[in-house]
């Protein structure tokens, strides 16, 4: 469904990457701190230029499109709320920008779900941590995006909102079925959420498969030092 | 008259000056180009030299004898001593406090706002009018007013450029010259009290309608 094919030289590093992932799966990129996980997924929302290259969604060449044509709803670390208007100007933003009716029923819906109905009044600065996360989650929602790129959402979360928020997720995924890529340095959210993985390590993809083939057959670097953490957390816990 | 001229004057030379001013902010603070250090040196010039230099620079660049004086004429618009000139000249030397604010604000604006303004949807324009404008209008603002202050209270290049009509300061200096301290103090008095006045009312104003832009 999405084909990455691409090179971009970013300081200190060079980005070659190329995979392609399957619609309405939840996939995450794993990989240390300045590895090109970010910039992978800016790419993909089209706010940068690859050097070389193309994206594909749906077997259409997407790479020269503007980011408001290819219909990717991308949620940054910060969660990119606008601050001046309401949770509700917030969610029904998309049908605003778009000039198009706004979809009620669908709208209702998901404030149903991600449970904000009594939030809607207010504005995004006077919410909590958790729930600013979930109004962004269902904003991204009500836009129907064909792919939905979360630039770790989870970061800068106390733990134990952090793993209610993995439900909200885990909620999106079985009910929603969106097409995801999520990017993350936590093994724990990798683990938890994804169908796919991949691990990026200065700029190149040196894994791809499941969790059950991370496990078994860890690549040298990044990857087998999540694996090591991993197993000695699976063996505290007995 | 010559308060009216002033205010008049101040009015349209802070409409002129966000009418360019903002977009050269904008662009400084979003996009990397080069000159741009050259540019962000250019906007900051008009605060660094003596304003009576300003006023000859205009003189001599926008006189009826140059090319760029002559094309303005063909739109019936001279500056020598019209209220046309005594804009450009408010607005020459006032355009930097209206750059250095709105920049301020669009740097206060995380980018990650326009990123996710344009995937939902929103065109470059719409996002810049319904994000980053808005958020960013209490430094704009807060540009014009000082930029309007600034207008008022200008004499150096209107001496050269345009002495006539004549500004409230011109009115001031001219009585303080001809008949001394004592016929200078009522129009003086007059013109600080206006200037105060509107500076506080246009103060409270944007205040208060923008004090919520942030959230």
């Amino acid at each position: 469904m999405l084909e990455v094919r691409l090179t971009k030289r970013y300081f200190p590093f060079k980005l070659d990457i190329s995979f392609s992932i399957n619609k309405e799966t939840y996939n995450l990129i794993l990989g240390p701190s300045g590895s090109g996980k970010s910039l992978t997924l800016r790419l993909i929302a089209g706010f940068e230029r690859p050097d070389n290259g193309y994206i594909k969604l749906n077997g259409r060449d997407i790479t020269g499109f503007p980011p408001e044509k290819r219909n990717i709803v991308y949620l940054p670390q910060n969660l990119g709320l606008f601050p001046h208007l309401s949770v509700y100007e917030n969610i029904i933003y998309t049908f605003k920008a778009k000039r198009e009716k706004v979809n009620k029923g669908y709208v209702n819906t998901i404030i149903e779900k991600f449970r904000i109905a009594d939030l809607l009044k207010r504005r995004p600065t006077s919410l909590s941590g958790g729930e600013a996360q979930r109004v962004a989650l269902a904003r991204a929602l009500v836009a129907k995006p064909k792919i939905l790129l979360l630039d770790e959402p989870l970061s800068y979360l106390d733990f134990h909102i952090k793993f209610q928020l993995m439900a909200f997720l885990q909620l999106l995924k079985n009910e929603f079925s969106p097409t995801v890529i999520h990017v993350t340095h936590d093994p724990i959210e990798a683990f938890k959420l994804a169908d796919y993985l991949f691990i990026l390590e200065d700029g190149r993809l040196c894994f791809e498969g499941d969790k059950y083939d991370l496990f078994n057959n860890p690549p040298l670097g990044f990857g087998e030092k999540i694996v090591k953490g991993l197993k000695i957390i699976e063996s505290l816990r007995g | 008259m010559a308060i009216l001229t002033s205010f008049e004057g101040a009015c349209l030379a802070t409409i002129l000056g966000c009418i360019l001013g903002v977009p050269i902010a904008y662009l400084l603070s979003r996009y990397e180009f080069i000159g741009k250090r050259l540019l962000e040196s250019i906007v900051n010039l008009p605060i660094a030299i003596p304003h009576v230099a300003v006023g000859i620079a205009l003189l001599s660049f926008l006189n009826e004898r140059t090319v760029l004086g002559n094309l303005f004429l063909k739109f019936h618009i001279t500056f020598v001593d019209t209220i046309y000139g005594v804009v450009i000249a408010m607005a020459f030397v006032s355009i930097s406090y209206v750059i250095t604010s709105a920049l301020i604000g669009f740097n206060a604006t995380p980018r990650e706002l326009e990123m996710v303004s344009r995937s939902l949807g929103a065109s470059a324009p719409y996002t810049f009018f319904h994000i980053v404008l808005p958020l960013s209008m209490p430094a704009i603002i807060r540009g014009a007013i000082l930029a309007f202050a600034r207008s008022v209270s200008e004499i150096g290049a209107l001496l050269i450029l345009s002495y006539y009509p004549k500004t409230a300061p011109i009115i001031m200096y001219e009585r303080f010259e001809q008949y001394g301290l004592e016929a200078a103090r009522p129009v003086t008095a007059l013109v600080v009290f206006l200037s105060l006045l509107i500076f506080f009312l246009l103060l409270f104003l944007s205040q208060k309608r923008w004090a919520s832009a942030r959230g």
